[in-house]
């Protein structure tokens, strides 16, 4: 039987992302940037010591859990989408794009390195919390089963809409300034560090737009004991309404980034690239 | 397909190729035919529309009217299994720097049917040295030696190569003529080369083509090319009296054989120097510079 570029591309993408994954092990500076976060979370958990108001959660837990979800959020919306802009400058993307079976590749590559990130991350902010601050496990199959549906969703979630971002920006430099400042904002808006409660209502609306809010109150769901959801604006952890709201994000998502990722595809071109190289040493020269 | 069919039809066939960017026309009308096996060099000033013709034919780029075949498919419809018989190489690409370099190739081999053996290749372009190396790490003359590993480890029939030893020391650029000479000659790759270099388009190519304007202006071998525009030789002497002599004429050869006549004997300082592919090329571009009045003759003339 002939291999048909499909599958192969798929057999391709599988062994790139394997290889990836080893390159961003090995790459120290990437590494800390991960590693930082999950410190960072697991020294605010260790210094917070008062419970959620209304409850008898300690507000550690409330925050490992959104913190989590700020993880999955990251990879996608964040490192996606600089990984994206920063493989498209290099060329990267023009490559693939000129061997056969090359695209298909390159997105399968992405999604076993990106889920592999998030999933890592999560799990080593929760056995590290767990271990080191106390932090809250699941208890029961059920809230394991809530812990995995969340982390999926939430990644169908924001994964796509990344690949989206990071096909139409510009380049590396102005990708970060673009994506940071937003995501910070719904990281102060979205109850994840602390209760969502503890915000204007309009504010609240604003953050239920958008997937973080969601992630971080199906986590909880998973995460805090049941008498927690006490504290949440609706008194419950409202799972249907996280199933919905990540899911139409999801979709949305991919209704962007096929068209948007396939565009990027297709402009590619060595003129293209050589431009680009050219405008970063002259925005290099000036800088310097 | 039969055989006789192969050789007859061209890998690259190109009639009245025009490419509209807005109001402005980059390309009037181009017409190329690139053979099986022929190592061929497109030529011309910066802005001539040499980029923009090798991205049609790439398939990188809509062109705005007329016909491309480029190994028997419209470069527009190409698909994974027409990409795979074409290598491409770059002088832009800085990709995949953390790899290794082995390990680059290995990946690669694994989307083409019947790929080189990577190990083979990398002795093939010298780097077997540098096989466990990261890429980032490579001087620029070994990071362009692996891109051409790259364009060719599928067994490409066509390869494109854009400007690739620009940044070469005269080393790596002699090395990288031997390695395209020999995929040329031994392997039969059909090799489609953009260059600045005359001294290359010179040694490496068949046939060259010059774009300048958006049109190609001349098309032939080196030596035909040279021949076309400057047809007078200069022959160099030193004359009895000792002082240095030269004559433009478009017979050098009945020159020197007067001169030996005359003096009976060997010519001191004789030199003969023939119409280089630059005098050429700078001819082209300079009558294109002042050339809009020509133009409008050649149309007066159809019309």
């Amino acid at each position: 039987m002939r291999k048909t570029p499909m599958t192969n591309g798929v057999r391709a993408g599988l062994q790139r992302g394997g290889i990836e994954l080893r390159h961003l092990l090995r790459n120290g500076k990437e590494m800390s940037g991960h590693l930082t976060n999950v410190v960072v979370a697991l020294l605010v958990a260790a210094y917070i010591s008062d419970d959620v108001p209304g409850t008898r959660t300690p507000m550690s837990d409330l925050m490992l859990a959104g913190f989590a979800a700020y993880l999955l959020f990251q990879v996608g919306l964040i490192n996606l989408p600089q990984m994206l802009v920063a493989e498209r400058e290099e060329g990267a993307l023009l490559r693939l794009r000129a061997t056969p079976g090359g695209i298909p590749a390159y997105l399968v590559a992405k999604c076993v390195l990106i889920v592999v990130v998030a999933v890592g991350t999560v799990a080593l902010l929760l056995a590290a919390g767990a271990l080191l601050v106390d932090g809250p496990l699941p208890h029961g199959p059920g809230a394991w089963l809530t812990l995995l549906w969340v982390t999926t969703l939430g990644l169908l979630a924001v994964v796509p809409l990344g690949a989206a971002v990071g096909a139409v920006l510009p380049n590396p430099r102005e990708a970060l300034a673009l994506v940071m400042l937003p995501t910070m904002v719904l990281l102060f808006i979205s109850g994840t560090v602390f209760p969502i409660t503890s915000l204007p209502v309009p504010v609240q609306q604003v953050a239920a737009v958008f997937p973080l809010k969601w992630m971080a109150q199906g986590l909880r769901s998973a995460l805090l004991p049941d008498a927690a959801r006490t504290a949440e604006a609706a008194g419950s952890w409202e799972l249907p309404m996280v199933a919905l709201v990540l899911a139409a994000w999801a979709v949305l998502g991919f209704l962007l980034a096929v068209p948007l990722l396939r565009r990027a595809a297709r402009r590619e071109s060595g003129s293209r690239l050589s431009e680009r190289h050219r405008k970063a040493a002259q925005s290099g020269a000036l800088a310097g | 397909m039969t055989s006789d069919h192969m050789h007859t039809q061209p890998v690259v066939h190109a009639r009245d190729v025009t490419m509209t960017y807005g109001d402005i026309e980059v390309l009037h009308g181009v017409d190329l035919d690139i053979h099986r096996g022929e190592v061929f060099a497109l030529l011309g000033p910066n802005g001539a529309g040499k980029t923009t013709t090798v991205e049609i034919l790439e398939g990188f780029r809509r062109r705005s009217a007329g016909e491309v075949s480029v190994l028997g498919t419209d470069p527009e419809l190409g698909d994974d299994a027409w990409r795979g018989r074409i290598g491409l190489v770059l002088q832009s690409w800085r990709d995949h720097r953390r790899w290794r370099v082995a390990e680059l190739l290995t990946h690669f081999a694994m989307y083409y049917p019947d790929p080189r053996d990577p190990a083979e290749l990398l002795a093939l372009v010298g780097l077997t040295d540098q096989a466990g190396r990261q890429v980032e790490r490579l001087s620029g003359g070994q990071r362009r030696r692996l891109d051409v590993a790259l364009g060719i480890i599928g067994r490409p029939e066509l390869l494109f190569l854009d400007e690739p030893t620009t940044g070469f020391d005269p080393e790596a650029r002699h090395g990288f003529h031997v390695l395209v000479e020999r995929l040329a000659r031994d392997e039969g790759v059909t090799v489609l080369l953009t260059t600045h270099d005359l001294v290359e388009a010179e040694r490496l190519a068949d046939r060259i083509a010059m774009l300048v304007g958006g049109r190609i202006r001349a098309c032939g071998t080196p030596a035909e090319l040279a021949r076309r525009a400057a047809a007078q030789a200069e022959v160099r002497w030193t004359a009895d009296d000792g002082t240095s002599r030269r004559e433009r004429t478009e017979d050098p050869s009945q020159l020197v054989w007067e001169l030996h006549r005359d003096a009976h004997g060997p010519i001191p300082g004789l030199e003969v120097r023939r119409p280089t592919l630059e005098d050429t090329y700078l001819h082209m571009v300079n009558r294109e510079a002042d050339g809009a009045d020509s133009d409008a003759d050649k149309e007066a003339q159809a019309a």
